[in-house]
């Protein structure tokens, strides 16, 4: 039995059928017929965001927390161009998202017609694949593709382009097929040759270690590898350093967590690393952030590198067992394969390493006091969505994650802005679950406007803003390396409290530490959104920090003595 | 500069559909990952529906061998390979 259908009903169609649940979009003049199709389909709840840019974050967010492929909608031209920051996120991050934009009737397209862009052309390096549908004939076999493509081995995101006559376009409508991708190979090899061999070689440098170290990233969370990874670390007494996208996939706290490493890593976490004999990296690619000057990165480790992307093994530094496959099988099968060991003298040899921190704040309005507070507020049961900049880096360093996968930011492209809408995809993958957006003036002020989407939509995201009148990271930066020059740095910001009572959210400002308790616990316990301003420090910096392309051995510990000066 | 390739360049062919958008995007891996290419050469393979694209790398081993990585993970491509100087063809490793 078949039916005639358009292309904009087979396309929501072809949603439903992948188990899409929520859509989040923006509606314009090429993407009309299938925001005319969507009322049919009650199934597909649509989220309307302010900014296109918003739509793809929030996607991402939805993504990240829900293991499941988060779906975005804009129309042609500057809908369109309006999703590739948030594409070039979720790419950098490996969050498989599925972009469909409208674009202009076939007829039209190549004839620089009123909102016509080339989008495949400018997706092309931040999607894993994109496709523009010539026929409705082909329109649920490439929904159904670029489902199963965002997810299989490394997700990412795809795009799909639907010219609007290609969604007035009827035909009759089957069930869809999954598309024999022609000669193509999947992404994911099944167990390749060398895998026995690896993990045999991996087990025997494990044994011979005197100073190992385990380094986790995303990829754990991705591949759910938690209780592997923690019995490989239980097992064998190896401490675990968790990068930034690794951060809650061990839990903080646990004796052999070591905390994060690279650019803005603890002193002791990083020293661990220059010291360390073998180290065996988890789903992490060791980015430039993490390593330093790879020259002198880890000068005595022999490194173990798993991986499901093959083409990440040996990329950014050299290998000498190097393993593809799944983080979860990988681990669980090294698992087997080492024998139990403790590693007293090594972990007592990292103590020695740890500094205490003595930075001082107005009002006592740490970074640390912040964070306990909602940590407290929350009972340690909540989501932390960061943006990019000092906050994020105080988070990922003071946050006590316990629960796997609650911590989510921009971590290879660095999106400011990202924080706000991905929690708003957060909340809709966890709606029983508190989720809090914790931004700089800076990046709140980027995608602030999904205040409004949170109100319309009735999605009860608690917003921190951390108010120090800079664009912090960048004025460190000038502090440091700039001789002091605070060019363009200043930002003014509104009255986030007169604002928030425009959205008609509760709004709180905190501006010492005995204030937190009650304005934190108050907004967490809103029913609806709320937000919280704490006015930080001004010139507080992130401690310690690796100068971009410096030595992971050299750490600024301390504000330079000189500064202003050479 | 004519004739025989410096001794660390390699030659790599790549078989892949012969879509535009495909092509497109194997140019674009060239492009966007920096690899120093010396010539680059775009032919039907024989095979419907299939291309050949051949270019000389002037980079050692390792280098061939991660760019051969980058494109056997494209999607579309069906067969890298590595052709190192006078010696005959070999398969990327999967």
């Amino acid at each position: 039995m078949s039916e005639m259908l358009s292309g904009a009903e087979i396309l929501c169609r072809a949603l439903v059928d992948a188990g899409v649940e929520v859509v989040f979009g923006y509606p314009g003049g090429a993407i009309m017929p299938f925001y005319h199709a969507l009322p049919d389909h009650p199934q597909l709840r649509h989220i309307l965001v302010r900014h296109e840019q918003a739509a793809a974050h929030a996607a991402d967010g939805y993504a990240r927390a829900s293991g499941r492929v988060g779906v975005c909608v804009a129309t042609s031209g500057p809908g369109a161009t309006n999703l590739v920051t948030g594409l070039a996120a979720a790419h950098m991050d490996n969050s498989p998202v599925v972009a469909i934009t409208g674009q202009v009737s076939r007829p039209m397209i190549g004839r620089d017609a009123f909102q016509e862009t080339d989008i495949i052309g400018i997706t092309l390096p931040i999607t894993k694949q994109n496709y523009q549908v010539q026929d409705v004939s082909e329109l649920a076999e490439v929904v159904a593709e670029a489902m199963a493509v965002a997810l299989d081995g490394r997700p990412g995101p795809v795009l799909i382009d639907v010219p609007k006559d290609v969604q007035n376009q009827k035909i009759a409508y089957g069930a869809p097929r999954a598309r024999a991708r022609g000669q193509s190979r999947p992404l994911t090899p099944g167990a390749s040759p060398g895998l026995e061999d690896g993990v045999r070689k991996a087990a025997r440098l494990i044994a011979g270690a005197e100073r190992p170290l385990i380094m986790v990233g995303h990829g754990v969370i991705l591949a759910q590898a938690y209780n592997d990874v923690r019995a490989l670390a239980e097992k064998t007494g190896i401490p675990v350093i968790t990068t930034l996208l690794g951060i809650s996939a061990f839990p903080d706290g646990h004796p052999l967590h070591l905390g994060m490493p690279g650019m803005h890593g603890e002193v002791h976490v990083n020293r661990a690393i220059q010291h360390a004999d073998v180290i065996i990296g988890i789903g992490l690619r060791f980015d430039d952030r993490v390593t330093g000057n790879t020259a002198s990165f880890a000068p005595q480790a022999r490194i173990i590198h798993i991986d499901l992307d093959r083409a990440e093994i040996g990329k950014n530094v050299p290998v000498a067992v190097g393993i593809v496959g799944d983080a979860r099988d990988i681990t669980r099968r090294l698992v087997a394969a080492v024998e139990p060991r403790r590693c007293e003298r090594w972990l007592e040899h990292i103590r020695g390493f740890v500094r205490t921190r003595a930075e001082s704040y107005r009002g006592n309005l740490s970074p640390e006091a912040i964070l306990a507070s909602i940590y407290e507020a929350s009972h340690g049961d909540c989501t932390i969505v960061t943006d990019v900049g000092q906050h994020q880096m105080w988070v990922a360093k003071l946050y006590p994650y316990q629960r796997p996968n609650t911590h989510i930011t921009s971590g290879g492209l660095g999106a400011m802005g990202f924080a706000v809408p991905a929690a708003l995809g957060v909340h809709l993958a966890r709606p029983n679950g508190t989720v809090w957006a914790i931004s700089g003036d800076g990046g709140f002020q980027m995608n602030m406007a999904e205040m409004a989407t949170m109100v319309q939509e009735g999605l009860p995201v608690k917003m921190a803003v951390f108010n120090n009148g800079y664009l912090g990271m960048v004025r460190q930066w000038q502090q440091f390396f700039h001789e002091k020059r605070y060019s363009c740095t200043p930002i003014w910001s509104p009255d986030y409290l007169k604002l928030a009572e425009a959205y008609g959210i509760p709004g709180y400002r905190v501006k010492e530490a005995g204030e937190l308790a009650e304005a934190v616990g108050r907004a967490n316990a809103e029913p609806g959104p709320a937000l919280v301003e704490f006015m930080i420090e001004q010139e507080a910096n992130v401690f310690p920090m690796i100068p971009p392309g410096g030595s992971l051995s050299e750490p600024i510990e301390a504000e330079p003595a000189a500064a202003g000066g050479a | 500069m004519t004739g025989v390739p410096p001794a660390s360049a390699h030659t790599v062919a790549v078989l892949l559909d012969d879509a535009l958008v495909t092509l497109n995007r194997a140019f674009g891996v060239l492009r966007r990952r920096n690899v120093p290419i010396e010539g680059l050469a775009l032919h039907p393979s024989g095979t419907a529906g299939e291309a050949r694209l051949t270019f000389v790398l002037k980079a050692d081993a390792v280098t061939t061998d991660r760019v051969a990585q980058q494109f056997q993970k494209m999607i579309g491509v069906r067969r890298v390979m590595v052709l190192a100087n006078e010696d005959s063809p070999t398969e990327a490793k999967r």
